[in-house]
């Protein structure tokens, strides 16, 4: 009998994009299942609503959020939280994920993933606030890795120590971005390799594999591009070191046609197939 | 003895600052490397910062984007952040308060045209996503008893928004939406009542309407009955022939899916 926090892994997925509504209700795509944004649904009605319900009836979906500004220090909104449960109890998404960082502060917001010191005060803080949301919602979150461009001479040990201990304590899961790690570990000139191994296996619920902008001496998330062969040889390397982890391709921007998505997403396929114990 | 400051606290204070005023207090807690300084690793988060806020001000405004061009929208955009940061959670409502400024900062508010296009467009963000309806059909409207008329009281479709214009900005707008350079902005002799929603197909539809239809559709929306619709009417036309226009202007209403249902009497 297993005692893992794993939820039931959802196979090879993507992210929903508006741009894609019709092709996916048109074609049914062979993907596993879809990631939405949260903060797009959000909303009242019209559109988005209207074909999120038409492609929830026919894939799994997971709810991704930007906003819950779990590391930030104003309280929690619990306002936005309300409206994401509500949502959740509408949509019935197989898991909730946000990002380990922090979005604003003072009621006013950044709108952008900033990167949290890795400190002891930190970890208790995020850690509290994870409790919290996590009884609210009434289920197990999602923590994403952020990549960063900034190291704050505040900080006393690793990113992975850092989300590890917190994942732990908090007892939550963990997302893990492969393309942020390998973003991150080109700014902050580390080991990728030791990042996969510094983070608990059976906390590891999901994948995001994604492009970015390379700016020689660093590195940018943008997701608007194919994804680099680093960050795919980096995604064998995870896939051989942890099970039962759902993958799903990241684009934001400069969003191409379903078909090149699907076509990413069969690589991760095989990539997985070949590696996989 | 009182507490030390939590330097998390003290950190988030600092990169705000530096995102929201340009202030480099931060650069002392940052290491900087060989190839990459503090100062480049600052710049990407506070550069990101205006990118992403100009990018949704441009998602939100496309045709006051157009009407200023890049330059001057930029610039716009750039006040703008500077005077309105992000107060919501979700950055859809980042832009709700451009058409005000518009109207109240110099120079823009030496231009109506343009804020009444920020209004123009924001109203039909609104209409895009507002809540969902399943619109009255002539069918139900032509099974209402003939005694029933004038007691009659509507409910309306949710996603409705009522603005005045004394611009032909809605003519621009679709200038600009079918990727034509917009003609100048021509004012009205007086304010033209606009109606804009959305139908069950989607769409964003908006019309303008006479002042009378207007005043009417206004009406009712706060729960006034047919028979306060056909008094009102006689300031425009007498009271004979009021009944047929009120009538005239639900049935349009009807086939617009502007109306959800028939209110029960009280
Ligand atoms: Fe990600």
């Amino acid at each position: 009998m297993s005692t893992s926090p794993q939820l039931p892994a959802l196979g090879f997925g993507l992210g929903l994009r508006k741009e894609h509504y019709t092709t996916i209700l048109e074609t049914s795509p062979d993907v596993d299942w879809f990631e939405v944004l949260t903060e797009n649904y959000l909303v009242s009605g019209g559109k988005p609503r209207y074909f999120l319900d038409q492609i929830r009836e026919r894939y799994p979906v997971v709810m991704h959020g930007v906003s819950m500004s779990i590391g930030g220090s104003d309280a929690l909104n619990m306002d936005y939280l309300q409206q994401v449960k509500d949502l959740a109890q509408q949509i019935e998404p197989r898991w909730i994920s946000d990002h380990l960082c922090w979005t604003g502060l003072n009621g006013l917001n950044a709108h952008d993933l900033l990167p949290l010191p890795y400190t002891e005060e930190a970890i208790k803080h995020v850690v509290k606030r994870v409790e919290k949301a996590q009884d609210f919602l009434g289920r197990r979150m999602l923590l994403e890795n952020v990549s960063s461009y900034v190291t704050y001479t505040d900080s006393e040990i690793s990113e992975w120590e850092f989300i590890s201990t917190i994942a732990e304590q908090a007892d939550c899961l963990i997302l893990l971005d492969v393309n942020n790690i390998y973003v991150s570990s080109v700014n902050h000139e580390f080991d990728p390799l030791d990042y996969l191994h510094g983070v608990p296996a059976d906390r590891v619920q999901q994948y995001h594999i994604a492009g970015h902008s390379d700016f020689t001496d660093y590195a940018i998330d943008t997701h608007d591009a194919e994804i680099i062969q680093p960050v795919w040889d980096l995604y064998a390397q995870a896939v051989q070191r942890f099970d039962n982890v759902s993958t799903m391709i990241e684009r934001d921007d400069n969003i191409p046609e379903l078909s090149v998505l699907l076509d990413e997403l069969d690589k991760a396929r095989d990539i997985a197939a070949k590696y996989q114990p | 003895m009182s507490h030390e400051k939590s330097p998390l606290l003290e950190l988030q204070q600092e990169f705000i600052r530096l995102l929201m005023n340009g202030d480099q207090k931060i650069q002392s807690r940052i290491i900087g490397t060989q190839k990459v300084p503090v100062e480049t690793r600052l710049g990407i988060y506070a550069d990101a910062y205006r990118f992403r806020l100009i990018d949704a001000l441009a998602d939100s405004y496309p045709s006051v984007h157009s009407l200023l061009g890049d330059d001057d929208f930029i610039a716009l955009a750039n006040a703008y952040i500077d005077h309105c940061p992000s107060q919501h959670f979700s950055i859809r409502w980042f832009g709700h308060q451009l058409p005000t400024f518009l109207q109240q900062t110099a120079p823009y508010s030496g231009s109506p045209a343009l804020w009444e296009m920020a209004l123009f467009e924001w109203t039909l963000r609104d209409v895009f996503d507002a809540q969902d309806f399943t619109p009255l059909t002539m069918d139900d409207l032509r099974q209402l008893p003939a005694e029933r008329w004038s007691d009659l009281q509507l409910q309306f479709n949710p996603t409705i928004q009522r603005i005045e214009l004394s611009w032909n900005v809605p003519a621009l707008w679709q200038e600009i939406d079918k990727q034509l350079d917009p003609s100048e902005p021509i004012s009205c002799e007086y304010p033209l009542p606009w109606v804009c929603w959305r139908k069950i197909d989607q769409k964003n539809w908006f019309r303008s309407m006479d002042v009378d239809e207007a005043w009417a559709l206004d009406q009712m929306r706060q729960q006034a009955s047919f028979a306060d619709i056909c008094e009102g009417l006689c300031e425009w036309i007498d009271a004979q022939h009021a009944p047929q226009r009120a009538a005239g202007h639900i049935s349009r209403w009807c086939e617009d899916e502007l109306i959800t249902a028939i209110l029960p009497l009280k």
